[in-house]
């Protein structure tokens, strides 16, 4: 299933961590990919498709390719979603494309992503880019459309927050590398960069919403201080984004299971 | 081929103290990790077994805690890990740790080569590999930054030095120290961190390495930390530009081509 196919569906993009590596014990991993699990089969089985984070923000996680195959979860046609970004070994982004094809995983996000000293760098002659200075989504891009053409659909990140002109400049060159569709950082109701960027695209665009009422969290982000008393209701700014942005997707980070899941097909139906 | 891969936990953190009395870093209640370049040593150890065979076994001396180095080894896929830990070696400078190290090594048997990170992050002596190298009276090269098997018993690595490179015949067995140049350390896979949490640390004490006592520790240590002090804060200069940015802007990008950064 595609993108736009989501969309007409209305089927909601729920982003799902796996596991971080800094566990101590065994009893405490296994309860952590039991949780993974639960949430895991829960999103599936509400019919929303699963987008499985890589190293978020640096910190060392599990391979959300192998953590299915380990746990032996199902795959179901477009409803898993792989975020794949540039701090792997070429061993290792051989093995997740591969790990991919073989659970059916039809959609990429690529991203540059966050690094850390413990996360080997793609380097440019890993991804046949041998003339760019360092690895970005768009030589990523590139490389996998050039290696794997047609067995997959690539989705790349905008973010709102960084000048206007640059964030453009960036999305003209993923685009021409071979992006297929877009993912927003954050919106919070509406914002007028997004707005620009849908009159200036034609692709998909999967808009994300926060849904922690923790918006100071969102500081770095969006590169002012939010202060921490600040009130957020995610279920009223989703609302807001279902009607202001009807021929977008929607893509849900920091979701409440118990508290928010139960009550998303109100929102968008 | 047998390979030990030795590595030390350090502090995960630049806010460490001192022990005013030992003048040895405090490391109880603080945060560790593998020193940042015994990955260097670990992968290396594991890429040979990969090539050529054999078992790669992981050796750290240290307090308790130190087995989650070894954990965090395991899960880079070396076969088997051993800490060393005990009140004993408490205290040890580098040639009385080196010295606890070689009896390890010697009580393991059989071992072709040891392999080290350049030095740790936290002493910065570099000395350990070359002395367990001497108690072990091995021949031992460092800042090798590739190896190649040229044959069973001998190896051909390239050592780096200030001004380049040199091409190095060691025979086996032999202690060699990497640098960062060498590889790219694998992140562990989930399979690994299984394997790493459920697998058996052992426990040694100078007893089980046949180690003597008087070697050992702060009396086993020739060398004493008398004083240590911060270094001098740098003298940075500092100028703020102000004004519209872009004028701002010009004016860094004049600096920097002053000063021959760009």
């Amino acid at each position: 299933m595609s993108i736009n196919e989501h969309i007409e569906h209305k089927i909601f993009h729920v982003e799902l961590q796996t596991p971080k590596q800094n566990v101590k014990t065994l009893p405490e991993l296994q309860e952590n990919l039991d949780q993974f699990a639960r949430k895991y089969t829960t999103l599936l089985d509400q019919g929303h498709c699963v987008c499985i984070t890589d190293n978020p923000m640096g910190l060392l996680s599990f391979q959300g390719t192998e953590v299915i195959k380990e746990l032996g979860l199902p795959c179901p046609a477009g409803q898993v979603s792989v975020h794949l970004n540039t701090f792997h070994t070429p061993a290792d982004l051989q093995r997740i494309i591969d790990d991919c094809l073989k659970l059916g995983i039809g959609n990429l996000l690529i991203i540059s992503g966050d690094g850390s000293d413990r996360l080997p760098k793609l380097q440019p002659q890993d991804v046949a880019a041998d003339e760019a200075a360092s690895v970005t989504s768009v030589e990523l891009i590139r490389h996998i459309r050039q290696r794997w053409n047609g067995q997959f659909e690539l989705g790349v990140a905008f973010n709102p927050y960084e000048p206007f002109d640059h964030e453009m400049e960036k999305m003209r060159r993923k685009i021409d590398a071979g992006a297929q569709f877009i993912v927003t950082q954050p919106i919070l109701g509406r914002h007028e960069m997004l707005d620009k960027l849908l009159k200036l695209v034609d692709m998909p665009v999967v808009v994300e919403a926060w849904m922690s009422k923790k918006l100071h969290l969102l500081s770095l982000c969006v590169g002012y201080e939010i202060p921490e008393d600040t009130v957020h209701n995610p279920m009223d700014t989703l609302k807001q984004l279902v009607q202001n942005y009807p021929g977008c997707g929607l893509y849900l980070s920091m979701l409440g299971y118990k508290t928010q899941l139960p009550h998303l097909r109100k929102v968008w139906n | 081929m047998k390979i030990v891969v030795c590595v030390k936990q350090v502090p995960a953190t630049h806010d460490v103290s001192i022990d005013p009395e030992t003048k040895r870093l405090i490391r109880e209640g603080v945060a560790a990790e593998i020193n940042p370049f015994d990955y260097y040593a670990i992968e290396q150890g594991v890429r040979m077994r990969e090539q050529h065979g054999g078992e790669v076994i992981v050796l750290t001396m240290g307090p308790p805690q130190a087995a989650d180095a070894v954990r965090e080894a395991i899960a880079c896929e070396t076969d088997r890990g051993i800490l060393l830990s005990d009140r004993a070696f408490a205290g040890s400078d580098t040639w009385a740790t080196s010295y606890a190290l070689a009896c390890a090594i010697r009580q393991i048997g059989g071992v072709d080569l040891v392999l080290c990170g350049k030095q740790a992050v936290d002493g910065d002596t570099a000395q350990v590999g070359p002395g367990i190298a001497a108690h072990l009276d091995w021949p031992q090269v460092t800042y090798v930054s590739s190896v190649s098997l040229v044959n069973v018993g001998c190896l051909n690595v390239r050592r780096m030095y200030e001004d380049g490179y040199e091409l190095v015949e060691v025979h086996l067995p032999a202690v060699l120290t990497v640098v960062k140049e060498i590889n790219t350390p694998r992140v562990p896979t989930l399979t690994g961190r299984i394997a790493s949490l459920k697998a058996d640390v052992p426990v040694l004490g100078p007893s089980d390495i046949a180690a003597d006592a008087g070697l050992l520790g702060l009396n086993g240590s020739p060398t004493r930390v008398v004083k240590t002090n911060p270094p001098p804060p740098r003298a940075a200069k500092s100028v703020r530009l102000e004004g519209p940015s872009r004028d701002v802007a010009k004016r860094i990008v004049y600096e920097m081509r002053m000063l021959s950064l760009i």
